[in-house]
């Protein structure tokens, strides 16, 4: 029973982290109808921006913010430097297979964004430097206090995801650019600045989300995120690919899947259970199995 | 040359050929039929572990250190046809993600993702095939009756490799150079247009996994029975994306081009750099050459997507100016009584000819149409939702014989909807549709086609990189080149199909006036021009019964005035349209009955004349 528990604890902790993660991946889905596999990459990078910060003797958690500042500045970066003009080429050239070539384009800008920084930082894996923080036991879960930090940092984050698409002009904008792009541009809604803020918020989340990812692995180094990249995918399809929603929902389901299942089973198998997922939801419901309801 | 310069030079030659099998058993999935399958690595991998435990002995034979399943110490060629047949099977379970439903990027990520998990899982379970060491001291082919050391037998196994690949590239652009090519960049090009012409996406797609697959798997079997040993470092995931590297930068849709990238990306890439003296810390210059393979991808695809060596033009040629004795225009409508659902109507097998293909035609008398005709096509409380919207909402319809049905109706009415849902392009939410007796509200659209009902889109939906001529060829229905077997067979086999296609297809180019078109891509067309190509594709597949969804819209008047004649010359002859049209003038001028919908309903039918009186209708529609 105990074993069980404290699966169910490191089950949250990497919901929370999956959810900050996959939150981002989908809502850049969402607004620019691009799978960036990219993502996982640009996580990594901003997660040794917070590292050389920290190595500087910089907490961690300030380093953080820095990270999701580069994670932000990256991402605009690669969506207006890259994407958006491959997109417009690859619209002009043939319709029907322009979400083929920035499926492409984007692995390709895996392979430059991970190896480009495997140049720089080394083959070597890393640690933060860190405090654990005293444990803290809780209804039979032991968590450390940085892992209930990181619950808490992602609850906030959802709450704040929440608020701006519901409550806020620009959420609303978001929704709609979501829906339907020229549509709304034709409603006077001006697409292309809620495009870029949107890949500005999304890559914080995405800055935020490779720290705490590293944080939470305790070593990490230039590839970590390859398979990582897996459960964020299974979360986001889950939930439907462009529901904010429905990938928090599947950042749940997963995290505790992996976690738990990692229990009984051979832990190296853990993301295997994502990747059954996200071949199952590919399958038999390619929305979305959360995607209606959210 | 030293013996070891010579050594280096065979290593090169058998690599380069390795290289190619696999790209271009790539390009013909990727390049010429869409298929993105970024698990390509896996089956070369699946190859070369088939043929490592098919021609290595038993486990406790090899001195144990190893583990692995099989063992079966099995005499060349075996290893190397297990392996390509393997890797054949291998890539049916992956036939459900490229299905008809799934996004191409949806199943090339979840392609991605399995590349990845097989790496991982067969790297972590040493029992099955050594885990992460991989199996080592494979036998060599023939290495108990030659040494396989020795120069002479190097050369061979070059040779052997050689040509091997210059066999599977004469095997690939067979393929590709026949008619069930042309259906395979048909689909690629647009594969929801080419379902509704009858195209078996599915199939076509389950077909170029498997061969792709096999031919990946025969390159992992050269490849390992040369290096004797294979280990998951040697198929991550990113070893895919240097093979479509090189077949994009060589030229996608092109096996030329395949061969060019193959020489130029893995082969003359990894080897030119291996001259760079190593400098830095340890892994850099691999990291940078993987880097450098991102950015050949991102900068080659910016700068020429169309690669080195781009896809050539297919000049079939508007050839010889037709004749006077040219089939026009009974050849071009006719009703195919074998393929369609038995005519209820006997008399209008009146008039039987023999058509171009040697089948049996027949041509329904005029005296069958009209508005005392039968139901060609029928619904019953036919229903369509999106989410909560109803778009087209319990409606019954009946289109008779022989007639040139309009369908009109305000913006958001539903009606392209409704078409849709009649060509199976969308499946209905409730409700039948029964076209010629049969309920087909289960068939797929491509199934439809088959039986001669047929659509055209709203929106310009020819193929952009086949030419006119093969726009219309490729809808032709009955080609014996246009199946797999039939193009293995070569064009002695479909030759006789193939001329008469042509010869149809030059008789329609000419009664539209497009002959000067037939060899320029349909994508370089006017607007106009390209709504005459898709109804001439349409009827290329001799349907029964056309739903035609704006087919004048964006045409000048004139040209669509001679379009609304053409289809009433249609119509006379015994085919049954129904048209969906904005310009009152055109339904005036042309369209008996006239269906109104308003709202997913239908609101009225009846002449125009009719309709212009009832008021309901000139509220919801005609005055705006």
């Amino acid at each position: 029973m105990s074993l069980f528990l404290a699966s169910v604890g490191f089950g949250l902790v990497t919901a929370a982290v999956l959810a900050i993660a996959a939150v981002g991946f989908t809502m850049q889905f969402a607004v620019t109808d691009v799978l960036n596999l990219a993502y996982g990459a640009v996580m990594i990078a901003s997660a040794f921006v917070a590292y050389a910060l920290n190595q500087a003797g910089v907490d961690v958690w300030i380093a953080m913010l820095a990270a999701a500042a580069a994670g932000a500045a990256g991402s605009v970066l690669l969506n207006q430097g890259i994407y958006t003009p491959f997109q417009r080429r690859a619209a002009s050239f043939s319709q029907s297979r322009a979400p083929i070539t920035m499926v492409i384009v984007s692995l390709g800008m895996t392979l430059i964004i991970e190896f480009g920084l495997q140049a720089i930082v080394g083959g070597t894996n890393v640690s933060y430097t860190i405090s654990q923080g005293p444990t803290v036991k809780a209804g039979g879960l032991i968590l450390t206090t940085v892992q209930l930090v990181i619950i808490g940092l992602s609850v906030v984050i959802m709450a704040g995801v929440h608020v701006l698409l519901r409550y806020t002009k620009l959420g609303k904008a978001m929704r709609a650019t979501a829906a339907n792009r020229s549509l709304a541009r034709n409603c006077g809604i001006r697409t292309d600045r809620v495009v870029t803020v949107t890949w500005a918020l999304t890559g914080a989340l995405c800055g935020i989300a490779g720290t705490v990812f590293a944080i939470n692995n305790g070593s990490f180094g230039a590839t970590s995120a390859d398979l990582f990249l897996v459960v964020i995918l299974a979360a986001v399809f889950l939930g439907g690919p462009g529901q904010a929603y429905g990938a928090m929902v599947g950042a749940l389901l997963i995290g505790l899947a992996t976690e738990i299942s990692a229990a009984y089973i051979n832990p190296s198998y853990k993301d295997v259970v994502a990747f059954v997922v996200l071949l199952v939801v590919m399958v038999a419901r390619p929305g979305g199995v959360l995607g209606a309801a959210a | 040359m030293t013996s070891a310069q010579l050594f280096y030079a065979i290593n090169l030659l058998i690599y380069a050929g390795v290289d190619i099998i696999a790209c271009l058993g790539l390009s013909q999935q990727f390049g010429v039929a869409g298929v993105t399958n970024f698990a390509f690595i896996i089956f070369q991998a699946a190859g070369a572990y088939t043929a490592a435990i098919l021609s290595l002995p038993s486990q406790s034979a090899n001195g144990a250190f190893q583990s692995y399943v099989g063992g079966w110490n099995l005499p060349f060629p075996v290893p190397w046809i297990g392996a390509a047949i393997v890797g054949g099977l291998v890539a049916v379970p992956f036939t459900f993600l490229v299905g008809r439903r799934l996004r191409g990027d949806f199943a090339a990520v979840g392609l991605l993702v399995t590349a990845v998990m097989a790496n991982l899982l067969v790297t972590n379970y040493r029992p099955l095939l050594n885990g992460a060491a991989g199996l080592s001291l494979v036998p060599a082919p023939l290495q108990g009756e030659y040494n396989p050391q020795s120069q002479g037998y190097q050369w061979l196994y070059a040779a052997v490799t050689l040509v091997l690949a210059g066999a599977v590239f004469l095997l690939v652009q067979r393929v590709t150079e026949s008619p069930y090519g042309r259906s395979l960049r048909a689909m690629r090009d647009n594969d929801v247009v080419a379902d509704s012409l009858g195209k078996n996406l599915l199939s076509l797609r389950a077909a170029m996994l498997v061969l792709g697959g096999a031919l990946a798997g025969l390159s992992g079997a050269i490849l390992v029975g040369f290096i004797n040993l294979w280990a998951p470092s040697a198929w991550g995931y990113a070893e895919t994306i240097v093979l479509f590297a090189a077949v994009i930068i060589g030229g996608a849709g092109n096996h030329r081009g395949a061969v060019l990238g193959a020489i130029l990306v893995p082969v003359g890439f990894e080897e030119a750099t291996r001259y760079i003296p190593p400098f830095g810390p340890p892994g850099l210059v691999d990291d940078l050459q993987w880097l450098a393979i991102g950015l050949l991808i991102v900068v080659s695809l910016w700068f020429r997507p169309q690669g080195v060596l781009p896809e050539r033009r297919r000049l079939i040629g508007a050839g010889p100016p037709p004749g006077p004795a040219v089939r026009v225009p009974n050849d071009l409508v006719t009703l195919d009584g074998s393929r369609h659902a038995p005519d209820p109507d006997g008399a209008a097998r009146d008039g039987s000819v023999v058509g171009a293909a040697g089948r049996p035609m027949t041509r329904s008398a005029s005296s069958a149409a009209g508005p005392d005709a039968d139901p060609v096509l029928r619904t019953v409380g036919l229903t369509r939702d999106f989410g909560g919207v109803r778009a087209v909402a319990d409606v019954s319809i009946e289109v008779r014989r022989g007639t040139l049905t309009g369908l009109i109706g305000p913006n958001g009415a539903g009606k392209s909807t409704l078409l849709a849902t009649l060509a199976g392009t969308l499946p209905a939410t409730s409700g039948q549709v029964i076209y010629a007796g049969a309920d087909v509200t289960g068939l797929p659209a491509y199934r439809r086609a088959r039986l001669g009902l047929v659509r055209t889109f709203q929106l310009a939906s020819e193929f952009k990189r086949l030419t006119v001529m093969e726009n219309l060829l490729s809808a032709v229905p009955v080609n014996r080149g246009d199946s797999l077997a039939g193009a293995l067979r070569g064009r002695r086999y479909w030759r006789r199909d193939e001329e008469a296609a042509i010869d149809r297809a030059r008789a329609l180019l000419d009664r539209f006036g497009l002959s000067g078109y037939a060899d320029s891509y349909a994508g370089d067309l006017s607007g106009g021009q390209r709504r005459l190509t898709e109804i001439m594709r349409a009827l290329m597949t001799e349907p029964a019964m056309l739903l035609l969804d704006e087919p004048m819209a964006g045409v000048h008047p004139r040209l669509a005035r001679q379009i609304g004649a053409q289809l009433l010359g249609l119509c006379a002859e015994g085919m049954t349209i129904l048209m969906v049209e904005h310009e009152l003038a055109i339904m005036d001028e042309f369209c008996d009955p006239v269906i109104v919908m308003a709202e997913g309903a239908v609101l009225a039918t009846g002449t125009m004349a009719t309709l212009r009186a009832r008021t309901e209708v000139v509220e919801a529609y005609l005055v705006g």
